[in-house]
């Protein structure tokens, strides 16, 4: 499910059928950065978008975790851990973050939920065919991991 | 002639006057907001169009294949491609094309992937369970067969139309 009215609508009913949040994890840079923090942003998007796609009926896709690029580790690991934690608290149970920026390598998430870190590749200049394939065959590689979970 | 004489009196010209020009003034508002809710009414028993999905009808089996299709999406003058994807097979004398999408809460089925079961659609989310022909399978989450897309064949290629509730 998608955060959008719509889709609100469909969880309040199915509520306990949907127990996976996907949070895209995006990093924010402007300057000599801000090519590769798009170029990651919007790769991130379509991989989750994807997934959201696939597995709606179970996963809600949360808006994007934005943050600075030069923000602490230990800073964005605490932000993201409470948002966590209040999702838990509202009945999800499991948690998958997406995220192309390698920092995330470094930072254990494991109490909150399951980090898949994936090398970004340009998609904007991708026709939407080839694109949907090299998105489906990256979303292959995290699925397992996700539904490890459920099983 | 005399004012007397006159039938129309000036109070009730202007009444037939006003309620003249009101009429259609609110008929002109009114027109466009009837022809917009009337609109997709209309077009929906319109010829929906086909679309080919490279499949000839000879490629075909018993068992179910996936094709994934372009649709060319016209939403006013921004146009769009969307990919839609179908489950295709033999069923009898007749070709049939099943959508993949859960009946539960929309996630996409699969042909086969579960072990116990392999001979049947599945849905990973809440293990929903679907047969060949897209019946649900009573007891798992789903509670009606997967949609069918309407299938055309010409000169041996399979084309796919719109996609029809069963119930």
């Amino acid at each position: 499910m998608k955060w959008t009215g719509q889709d609100t609508v469909v969880y309040e009913k199915a509520k306990e059928y949907v127990d996976t949040a996907v949070i895209p994890l995006l990093p924010v840079a402007g300057g000599k950065e801000q090519q590769e923090s798009v170029l990651m942003g919007e790769f991130t998007q379509y991989l989750t978008e994807y997934l959201e796609k696939q597995y709606m009926g179970r996963v809600y896709l949360l808006p994007p975790f934005t943050y600075l690029k030069e923000e602490s580790g230990e800073e964005k690991k605490n932000r993201l851990t409470a948002w966590a934690a209040h999702f838990e608290k509202h009945g999800f149970k499991y948690f998958l973050f997406v995220t192309a920026d390698m920092q995330w390598r470094k930072i254990n998430l494991e109490e909150a939920g399951e980090l898949v870190w994936i090398p970004a590749f340009s998609v904007h200049d991708m026709e939407p065919g080839k694109r949907h394939q090299a998105i489906e065959q990256q979303a292959q590689q995290i699925i397992p991991l996700m539904t490890q979970q459920w099983t | 002639m005399s004012e007397k004489k006159h039938r129309v009196s000036r109070r009730q010209f202007l009444t037939y006057t006003l309620t003249g020009v009101g009429g259609f003034m609110a008929a002109g508002m009114l027109a466009p907001m009837v022809r917009m809710a009337l609109d997709p009414a209309l077009e929906a028993g319109a010829d929906s169009d086909f679309v080919s999905i490279g499949l000839s009808e000879d490629e075909l089996s018993e068992e179910p294949q996936r094709v994934d299709f372009t649709v060319e999406l016209d939403d006013g003058w921004y146009q769009s491609e969307q990919t839609q994807s179908a489950w295709v097979f033999r069923n009898g004398d007749e070709v049939m094309a099943l959508s993949p999408i859960c009946t539960h809460l929309g996630c996409t089925v699969n042909w086969g992937t579960n072990e116990e079961n392999p001979e049947e659609f599945f849905c990973p989310c809440h293990f929903g369970r679907f047969e060949r022909d897209g019946t649900n399978i009573p007891g798992t989450p789903p509670t009606r067969p997967l949609d069918v897309y309407e299938v055309e064949v010409r000169d041996g290629m399979i084309y796919l139309g719109q996609i029809n509730q069963r119930d």
